[in-house]
C-alpha cells in the first residue's frame, strides 16, 4: 500500500505522465461535476424546502458554503505543494500553486459576493466587520499577493520559490488573523450572528447542500487539471515529449 | 561575533549618514496625523475615538516608506551577494538589518506619536499602552516589511505592500485594542502579552524565509 502510495507521488512529479492521466480524467470530472451542480442546484432551489425563519433567501447557501469551504481547502493545499517545492524541489508542485491561485482566488471572490447578496435581505446590511468575513476578505488578499508576485520574477524558478515562501508565511499567519479578528470582533459587537448553524439544519436541506459543495470540490478538480495542464503545456512547449504528444510540429 | 559588531557599526553609520532614510517616515508621519483632523473633523470627541486606529495604520503606512531601505541598496551596489558569498550566517545579518532599520525608521514616529495627545485629543491614560503597544508591535512589522523588501528587491511593484499589509492585521488588531481597552478602563496587559508572543513566533520564521528569498535574486 505505502510502496503504491510512495510509487504514485513519484509519478505525480512526471509531466508527460501527468499530462497523460489527466487527459483521461478530465471528461469524466468534467461531466461529473457539471451534472452535480445541476442537480444540486435544481434540488436546492426548486424542491427543497422553504426556511421557516428566512424564507426563500437562504437558497443562497447552495452556492455560498461550497465556495468558502472550497477556497480555505484551496489555500491549505497550496500550502502543502508549497512545502513540498521547498523541500523536495518537485516542479509540479509549482504548477499547482500557480494554476490553483487565480481558481481560489475566484472562489473567495464568488464567497464574499454571494455572503453580501445573503446579508442584504437577512441582516440588512451588505457587509459586517463579523469575524469570518474579515478572515475570508484577508485569504483573498492573500490570494492577490500570490497571483501578483508571479509575475515579477524573470525565472520560473524563482517565481515559484519566491510564491511558495508567501504561501507557507500567509499559512502561518491566517490562524493569528482568525485569531485576532475574533478577539477584536468581541469587543464591538457581541457575537450573535452566526452564518450557517449548520447543525440545525434539516436532512432535506442538507442532502442538496452536500451534493453541491461534492459538485463544487469536483469542478474545482477539473479546471484545475485544466488549467495544470495549460500551464504545463507552456513551460514545457519546446520539450520533445510535448510535442510527440501534442501534434504541433 | 567581532564579524557580526562591525556590521553593526556599520549599518548604524550607513542609516546615519544618510539623513532621508529616518526623516522621510518621520515628515509623513507628521503631515497625515496633521491631516486627520482637517479632512475628518475638528472635534475633540471624535478625534478622540478615532485616535489609536488613525496612529496605528499612520504607523504602518509609514513604515512602507522605509521598508525598502532594508536590503535595496546593497543589492543595486552588490554587497549582498559578498554577504552571500561570505559563508557567514546570514539570519543573523538580516536580523542586525531589521533591527537597525527599526531603530532609525520605527523608534522616531514612536517618539512623535506622543504629540497624539495634543494633535488628535488622546487621553493622557492611552498614552503609556500606546508607546508599549507600539514599541512592540513595530518589530513585527518591520519584520514582515525586511521579507516584503527581500521579495521584491529591485522591482518597483505593488507586490511589496500588497504582501506586508494584510500580513500586519493581527498587530494593528491587538495594537489599537490595547489603547481602546486602557481608555475603556479595562486591563490592556492581555495583549501586550499576544503581541510579544506574535514577535517571538515569527521572528525565527521570517528571518529564515528573508533569507531564502535573498538567496532567489542570486541564482
Amino acid at each position: 500500500m505505502f510502496q503504491t502510495l510512495k510509487n504514485f507521488y513519484h509519478k505525480l512529479g512526471s509531466f508527460p505522465w501527468f499530462y497523460k492521466i489527466s487527459g483521461k480524467v478530465i471528461p469524466f470530472a468534467g461531466v461529473l461535476s457539471i451534472s452535480l451542480i445541476v442537480i444540486s442546484s435544481i434540488w436546492g432551489l426548486f424542491f427543497s424546502p422553504t426556511d421557516a425563519v428566512q424564507g426563500d433567501v437562504y437558497r443562497i447557501i447552495y452556492f455560498h458554503v461550497p465556495a468558502v469551504s472550497v477556497s480555505q481547502v484551496i489555500y491549505y493545499s497550496m500550502s502543502i505543494a508549497a512545502a513540498v517545492f521547498l523541500i523536495w524541489r518537485m516542479k509540479m508542485a509549482g504548477v499547482y500553486i500557480k494554476s490553483l491561485a487565480p481558481i481560489g482566488a475566484a472562489f473567495t471572490f464568488i464567497g464574499l459576493m454571494s455572503g453580501a447578496i445573503w446579508g442584504q435581505p437577512t441582516w440588512g446590511t451588505w457587509w459586517v466587520w463579523d469575524a469570518r468575513l474579515t478572515s475570508t476578505l484577508v485569504l483573498f488578499l492573500f490570494y492577490l499577493a500570490i497571483i501578483g508576485m508571479q509575475s515579477t520574477f524573470a525565472s520560473r524558478k524563482s517565481a515559484d520559490t519566491a510564491v511558495s515562501i508567501i504561501t507557507l508565511v500567509g499559512v502561518v499567519n491566517l490562524p493569528i488573523v482568525k485569531k485576532s479578528v475574533d478577539w477584536w470582533n468581541t469587543l464591538h459587537q457581541p457575537a450573535s450572528i452566526s452564518i450557517t448553524g449548520e447543525s440545525s439544519i434539516s436532512s432535506e436541506m442538507l442532502l442538496p447542500l452536500l451534493l453541491s459543495i461534492l459538485g463544487i470540490y469536483l469542478f474545482v478538480f477539473f479546471t484545475g487539471l485544466l488549467s495544470m495542464r495549460a500551464e504545463i503545456s507552456t513551460r514545457e512547449q519546446n520539450k520533445d515529449w510535448f510535442k510527440k504528444v501534442s501534434n504541433y510540429n | 561575533m567581532i564579524y557580526f559588531v562591525k556590521i553593526l557599526k556599520k549599518e548604524f553609520l550607513i542609516y546615519s549618514r544618510k539623513s532621508s532614510s529616518f526623516i522621510s517616515p518621520v515628515v509623513f508621519f507628521l503631515i497625515s496625523i496633521s491631516l486627520y483632523p482637517i479632512g475628518i473633523s475638528n472635534d475633540p470627541d471624535i478625534l478622540k475615538n478615532l485616535a489609536p486606529g488613525l496612529i496605528w495604520i499612520t504607523v504602518l503606512l509609514s513604515t512602507l516608506i522605509s521598508f525598502q531601505n532594508i536590503f535595496a541598496e546593497d543589492y543595486e551596489d552588490g554587497s549582498i551577494e559578498l554577504l552571500l558569498a561570505s559563508g557567514q550566517n546570514l539570519s543573523l545579518i538580516v536580523l542586525i538589518k531589521i533591527f537597525v532599520n527599526w531603530i532609525f525608521s520605527c523608534l522616531p514616529i514612536i517618539v512623535l506619536s506622543m504629540f497624539s495627545i495634543f494633535l488628535l485629543y488622546l487621553p493622557i491614560e492611552g498614552l503609556k499602552p500606546l508607546i508599549i503597544s507600539l514599541l512592540i508591535g513595530t518589530p513585527t512589522i518591520c519584520l514582515f516589511g525586511a521579507l516584503a523588501g527581500a521579495l521584491s528587491l529591485g522591482k518597483n511593484s505593488i507586490t511589496g505592500p500588497a504582501l506586508m499589509l494584510p500580513l500586519s492585521l493581527p498587530v494593528l488588531i491587538l495594537g489599537t485594542q490595547a489603547i481602546n481597552y486602557s481608555l475603556n478602563g479595562i486591563n490592556f496587559s492581555s495583549n501586550i502579552l499576544l503581541l510579544t508572543a506574535i514577535l517571538i513566533f515569527l521572528l525565527p520564521i521570517i528571518l529564515f524565509a528573508s533569507v531564502g528569498a535573498l538567496k532567489l535574486h542570486f541564482n
